[in-house]
């Protein structure tokens, strides 16, 4: 799933494969991005990372109150992927915009996360009603 | 001490910041420290208090069953400051130590707990050390024990409550009763 606002303001599919995959040697962020990219990586990945020495390199980007909001944003989304992910359910529309069933989702999307750079606009629109009826 | 300083005294005065201090110290599932960090962002902060608490206080589990996961997930995660909180409505209703040490550790042997009770413990391990375990054929052992109202309550009680630790422990938060 994608937020609207967040694509609204720009952002891309290539963007969020550079940002979970390429983060640190991408020239797609600023020192800033990087440095919150890296605080989402590692408080899913290695916990033990994030000690003092990071959080005090955190804040030479980022307020306190800057910090709160990143934190509890990133630990409330790990904590909600992992239960969801563990519920079998895929998004109720297509990245073209389609309502599909969960079968067709479940075709689309895969089983796995994966980029959406990756096929999953090309299955939605082979799965298309208009594509199979030419 | 915290790798964040404590929020503006001003923050810490907000009514409902000042209101939901006084009840987390009431319930016993936070102290003045969350606040104290969570209160750079007010509404954040209210906002995730009332989440935990709403998970904590609502829904139809045994409030022991829900502290004792709580405490497990809280190891987990490695977060010493919400692994040391006790809850005084699961104490009290008659929740132990060696309760929450069995349901931590080899709660799989622990002769008081029910199936059920194993189940919801290995939920909360697997879930979050091994969550490509927890699969139709889990849910379905599930359904034997719980509602499928009980497994969601279960479920999301799981992630605000492992969310909200896994960051706590980044911060080197300690309860101030254990330093």
């Amino acid at each position: 799933m994608r937020s609207a606002s967040a694509k609204q303001q720009g952002l891309t599919e290539e963007d969020i494969d550079e940002g979970i995959n390429n983060y640190e040697a991408s020239d797609r962020f600023t020192d800033a991005e990087k440095a919150a990219l890296r605080y989402s990586d590692y408080m899913a990945s290695d916990l033990d990372k994030i000690d003092e020495a990071f959080y005090d390199d955190l804040k030479k980007y980022y307020t306190s109150e800057e910090i709160v909001e990143l934190g509890t944003y990133i630990g409330i989304n790990i904590g909600f992927h992992t239960f969801f992910g563990t519920l079998d359910f895929y998004p109720m529309f297509a990245p073209d915009g389609r309502l599909v069933s969960q079968d067709e989702s479940k075709e689309i999307y895969g089983t796995t996360p994966v980029s959406h750079t990756e096929g999953a606009m090309e299955r939605a629109l082979e799965l298309a009603p208009d594509s199979a009826a030419e | 001490m915290a790798y964040i300083d404590p929020a503006p005294a001003e923050n810490l005065e907000k009514p409902k910041i000042k209101e939901y201090m006084a009840l987390a110290e009431d319930l016993g599932i936070a102290d003045k420290q969350f606040f104290e960090v969570l209160a750079h962002a007010p509404n954040y902060a209210e906002a995730l208090f009332n989440a935990m608490r709403q998970a904590y206080e609502n829904g139809g589990l045994d409030v022991r069953l829900k502290e004792a996961i709580r405490i497990q997930l809280a190891r987990l995660a490695g977060d010493k400051y919400f692994a040391s909180l006790r809850s005084k409505k699961a104490m009290k209703a008659g929740l132990t130590e060696e309760l929450i040490e069995s349901a931590c550790g080899d709660f799989e042997s622990e002769p008081l707990f029910t199936d059920a009770h194993k189940w919801a413990f290995r939920y909360g391990y697997l879930m979050y050390r091994e969550p490509a375990k927890v699969d139709k054929a889990f849910y379905d052992e599930g359904k034997t024990h719980f509602s499928e109202a009980q497994i969601m309550e279960l479920g999301n009680y799981m992630t605000i409550n492992y969310g909200m630790q896994v960051f706590i422990r980044t911060l080197n938060l300690v309860p101030k009763d254990s330093e």
